[in-house]
């Protein structure tokens, strides 16, 4: 395994890579996904249909099909080239996206169940409910999904070796293509990829529990 | 080649998608079922090996593993993993497993105690309480989990064409390179995919939920 040690550099930085595409995707997915779990819930019919076939296309086609579609179709129709690492993180944001859009409006839905006439009839408006009454809730509910998502968004992130982004993957590949040593190569890269999921896991768990509001919970 | 030829040539891959999904999630069922019975009923130690197999299995990418298995336990097991088929399976198969023991262990806990306790009150042994009383719940309890377990291995068999499994990623990638056309093979792949997803997992979905009210079931 001392082979691997000359190769510490490259590792971290196809690891930072990883990081760095699995973070925004998480967040910016958790953005998108809250504006489309709201408008899929208050936006209206036709808003309602749009919506499900975005999730639809996102949540039914590989990951794979997704990267080459925004690497390869978008680009010759625009007549332009994308970045292979902006085209990942713009795929995983949109991915997550239509993952969480499903957890958040589930659980807007555990919420405004009941709150959300209770905070009509105190005098807001819906808009004002939505951001002050439900939305805090809801989203301290969804981490635990987040959790989740964050974990097969993170495993899925290895399809970025298929456009070419240097990720911790792709780097394990090329460096076991050089020295024929793939089994170990790429055991340390699967250790590298369960540490980092099990720390991010943990601190979602922890922010849970500090932020969760007693008695409010998704299976209640 | 106009759009109807190259869907003509993607069907081909079809076949290869479909077998490798199938074939991963009934090994899916069958390795997963005994493992999630072993884990809630299971000695100390068994809980902590089927622990740690979920926890890599669930936690590395398939990606991962998929090379590892392919190129580097290929190299000092020629027979059978060199046999890309076979190793897709393998793995696929073993991380289905890992999934669906989770799934079937919910189950288990959501039908409760009583029912095991209750059956062997009534004399049954601890094998026949659990083969009689609550395999056959277990099973019902969990088809939408399953449903949407052989969607994501509807998803995640796409992988396999970077082993060089033929399947539907596999044509879309070579009529892409034959023809330099990058928009209608990715969009008729992506098409195929939420074909052969979707309307199963939806079926699985519906039907579970219907069976589980009819018994009783749903969550209290």
């Amino acid at each position: 395994m001392e082979f691997l040690l000359r190769y510490l550099w490259d590792i971290l930085q196809g690891f930072i890579v990883t990081v760095e595409v699995t973070l925004f995707g998480a967040f910016a997915g958790l953005a998108l996904g809250t504006l489309l779990a709201l408008g899929d819930l208050y936006g209206g019919r036709v808003v309602s249909i749009l919506i499900g076939a975005y999730t639809e296309f996102f949540r039914g086609s590989p990951i794979i099909v997704q990267l080459f579609f925004f690497y390869f179709s978008i680009p010759s129709l625009l007549e332009t080239t994308f970045d292979a690492f902006a085209v990942g993180l713009v795929v995983f944001a949109l991915n997550s996206a239509a993952y969480q859009k499903g957890y958040i409006k589930g659980a807007i839905a555990v919420i405004s169940e009941d709150q959300m006439m209770a905070a009509l009839s105190l005098g807001l408006s819906k808009i004002k409910a939505i951001f002050y009454v439900i939305l805090p809730q809801a989203l301290r509910l969804v981490i635990p999904a987040w959790s989740n998502e964050f974990c097969s968004l993170t495993k899925s992130t290895a399809a970025l070796l298929v456009i070419g982004v240097k990720d911790l993957t792709s780097v394990g590949l090329r460096i076991s293509s050089w020295h024929f040593r793939y089994v170990e190569t790429f055991l340390v890269v699967a250790i590298i990829y369960l540490a980092w999921v099990t720390v991010v896991t943990k601190i979602a768990d922890e922010v849970y529990e500090r932020v969760k509001i007693p008695g409010i919970e998704i299976s209640a | 080649m106009d759009a109807l030829q190259q869907l003509a040539l993607i069907l081909n891959g079809v076949t290869s998608t479909i077998t490798v999904s199938i074939v991963s999630f009934f090994i899916g069922i069958f390795v997963g079922l005994p493992l999630s019975f072993l884990r809630v009923y299971g000695t100390k130690s068994a809980q902590i090996l089927i622990d740690a197999f979920e926890k890599f299995f669930r936690g590395v990418p398939e990606l991962v593993l998929l090379l590892m298995f392919y190129f580097g336990v290929g190299l000092y097991f020629p027979f059978p993993f060199k046999n890309v088929f076979f190793t897709a399976n393998f793995v696929l198969g073993l991380r289905s497993a890992a999934n669906q023991s989770q799934i079937f262990r919910g189950a288990i806990r959501g039908i409760g105690d009583e029912q095991m306790m209750a059956a062997m009150s009534l004399g049954l042994s601890k094998v026949k309480s659990v083969l009689y009383v609550m395999l056959p719940q277990v099973i019902i309890y969990s088809t939408p989990g399953l449903g949407s377990e052989y969607a994501l291995l509807i998803k995640d068999s796409s992988y396999a064409y970077l082993i060089g499994v033929v399947d539907i990623m596999a044509y879309a990638v070579w009529i892409r390179k034959a023809t330099m056309d990058t928009f209608t093979p990715y969009v008729i792949s992506a098409f195929l995919y939420i074909l052969l997803t979707f309307p199963i997992a939806t079926f699985l979905d519906r039907w579970g939920s219907r069976k589980k009210k009819q018994l009783g079931l749903e969550r209290r």
